[in-house]
């Protein structure tokens, strides 16, 4: 099935290439231009006395990889669920809903690693920022599993939700949370404590700790890796359930 | 003979609302069965549980002998479902939409490209396998959406509504494969043309309010008024004194009148001279006697009632 769901990826991005390039290589562009070079100017050093372009620059990836992952999974389960039914044709394959999902996850996550490589390589090229072969990779292993537990959460926003407007609310407020309440761009202790403690323990807030953590002291935490790959697993078999009943199967 | 799907005892509710009471039937191997009945009589959602789209909320669907909910991944590759409704992906070609459940049914590229060359030219899909979906007709897509049903070679093939949108051509050349692929294939569909019906069957089951009324071929279903014909009258004039005195005929069934047209049934064609004769002081404009059909029978007080 997977292989199946690339080919129909690739079909796609040959089929609008000219969009599709266009835009995916305007978005590191523009995040990096609108976002990055004005906040560097307000929030010059971060809490650990690091330059902000430099401490920024995971959460970039990440912001990339986040805004990449969406279109693939709405197109996926809500417009093609609500307005086409192409959804239910796949579901009637012989695949369970368990496997419907992770396929769709690996397909559209790596496409959207794909993307944040490229968003690497873009500002590793452009800006004097540098990554260590071992950051980028354990980089690359977090943003993984961050894009594992954003598809999930996405998911279950595009099943859950029927209306254009309540969908477009939703993605909005998660678009914000990844933003701004994940730490990518501002530090958690720049919120008041309570709320700073809640947000730390987000699971979508999490890979990137990882990864500061790292960065910062060699570490790797992989008690909180594990837990999170748990988490993905229960949320996988979730999202099945709730598309097993979307569909009434 | 073999059932291809057996339904025992199937029932699917929708809320509170009873949409299938019960049902249990079998449908035999290679058979052409048409589904019928009114609006929101249960018959789309019929398709649905057999196809696997939608699980009942009791009962046991067994397709070739096997529990559909239980061994799901065997019974589904022995499926094919046509929905009513337009579900390919817009923004995928023709031959991209078909070539993508052909890899989800891992049809190989020598099976895929055989198929896609036999059913296409019977469907005279060629000219537009590289078009997007969303840029053909109605027809086409329904035509390709069917192309598709058939790519992973299935025994049972679920239409609702095979020749939907389509132009006069279209519509034969749909039927013509149908008819082609029954005997191969078991082959279940709801239409509400009862004229392609009437041609392509070896069952219909008409449904009411989530119960099957009737089942069988057209002419048994039409044996209990294989004697009644049908009767138009035209007058010039038809006054309600002589509407009253035509309807009291004793030979005469269900007499109903519209503007100036006497409608009737009768068992024998001599009923037709009994008008005659009360009425050859009149003048007539028009006359006309046919045979029952199905749509007679679901249209008529047959369907559940019969005539007297």
């Amino acid at each position: 099935m997977i292989s199946a769901l690339i080919k129909r990826r690739l079909w796609l991005w040959k089929n609008r290439l000219i969009p599709s390039i266009f835009f995916y290589i305007l978005l590191p562009v523009f995040i990096f231009v609108i976002i990055s070079l004005p906040l560097k100017n307000i929030i010059r050093f971060s809490l650990a006395e690091t330059p902000y372009d430099i401490w920024v620059l995971p959460g970039l990836i990440f912001i990339i990889g986040s805004f990449s992952l969406y279109p693939l999974i709405y197109r996926e389960y809500f417009e093609l669920r609500i307005h086409r039914k192409v959804l239910v044709n796949i579901a009637l394959t012989p695949y369970s809903k368990r496997y419907i999902i992770f396929s769709s996850l690996v397909v559209a996550g790596l496409e959207a690693l794909f993307m944040s490589i490229l968003g690497v390589v873009f500002y590793i090229s452009f800006t004097s920022i540098s990554l260590t072969i071992s950051s980028l990779i354990f980089l690359l292993l977090c943003l993984i599993i961050y894009l594992f537990l954003l598809g999930n959460l996405y998911i279950t926003i595009s099943l859950i939700i029927d209306a254009l407007t309540t969908m477009f609310l939703g993605s909005f407020m998660v678009f914000i949370l990844i933003l701004f309440g994940s730490g990518f761009l501002i530090e958690f202790s720049f919120f008041p404590i309570g709320f700073e403690s809640f947000l730390k323990w987000i699971p979508l807030s999490i890979p990137l700790q990882i990864y500061h953590k790292f960065n910062s002291t060699g570490l790797i935490d992989w008690t909180s890796l594990s837990l999170l790959c748990i988490c993905i697993y229960l949320w996988i078999l979730m999202n099945s359930i709730i598309l097993k009943r979307r569909l009434y199967q | 003979m073999e059932a291809s799907i057996t339904l025992k005892k199937v029932g699917k509710l929708i809320g509170d609302k009873t949409i299938l009471a019960g049902l249990s039937f079998g449908i035999e191997r290679g058979s052409l069965v048409a589904i019928v009945g009114l609006n929101d009589s249960g018959k789309s959602i019929l398709l649905k549980l057999l196809s696997g789209y939608e699980n009942p909320n009791y009962g046991q669907v067994f397709v070739q002998g096997l529990d559909m909910e239980k061994r799901r991944s065997e019974t589904r590759k022995l499926i094919g479902y046509v929905s009513y409704e337009n579900d390919l992906d817009p923004w995928l070609t023709i031959k991209q939409n078909i070539r993508f459940n052909a890899n989800l049914y891992s049809v190989n590229n020598i099976l895929f490209k055989e198929r896609l060359k036999k059913y296409s030219s019977a469907l005279d899909l060629e000219p537009y396998l590289n078009e997007y979906a969303f840029r053909v007709s109605g027809g086409i897509q329904k035509k390709a959406m069917l192309l598709r049903g058939l790519i992973h070679d299935p025994d049972i093939l679920v239409i609702d509504e095979p020749t939907g949108y389509m132009d006069a051509e279209s519509i034969r050349q749909t039927w013509d494969l149908i008819k082609e692929l029954k005997g191969q294939k078991s082959i279940i569909y709801v239409s509400n043309s009862l004229t392609e019906i009437e041609q392509a069957h070896d069952r219909i089951l008409v449904f009411h309010e989530g119960r099957i009324i009737m089942d069988g071929h057209l002419d048994k279903l039409l044996e209990s008024t294989l004697d009644y014909h049908q009767f138009q009258v035209e007058f010039e004039n038809l006054s309600d004194d002589l509407y009253k005195t035509l309807k009291n005929i004793p030979t005469i069934v269900s007499p109903n009148r519209m503007d100036n047209i006497f409608h009737f049934y009768g068992r024998t064609r001599t009923v037709f001279f009994d008008v005659i004769k009360v009425a050859s002081d009149q003048m007539m404009i028009d006359l006309d006697v046919k045979k029952l059909g199905l749509r007679d029978l679901l249209d008529s007080e047959f369907a559940g009632r019969g005539l007297d």
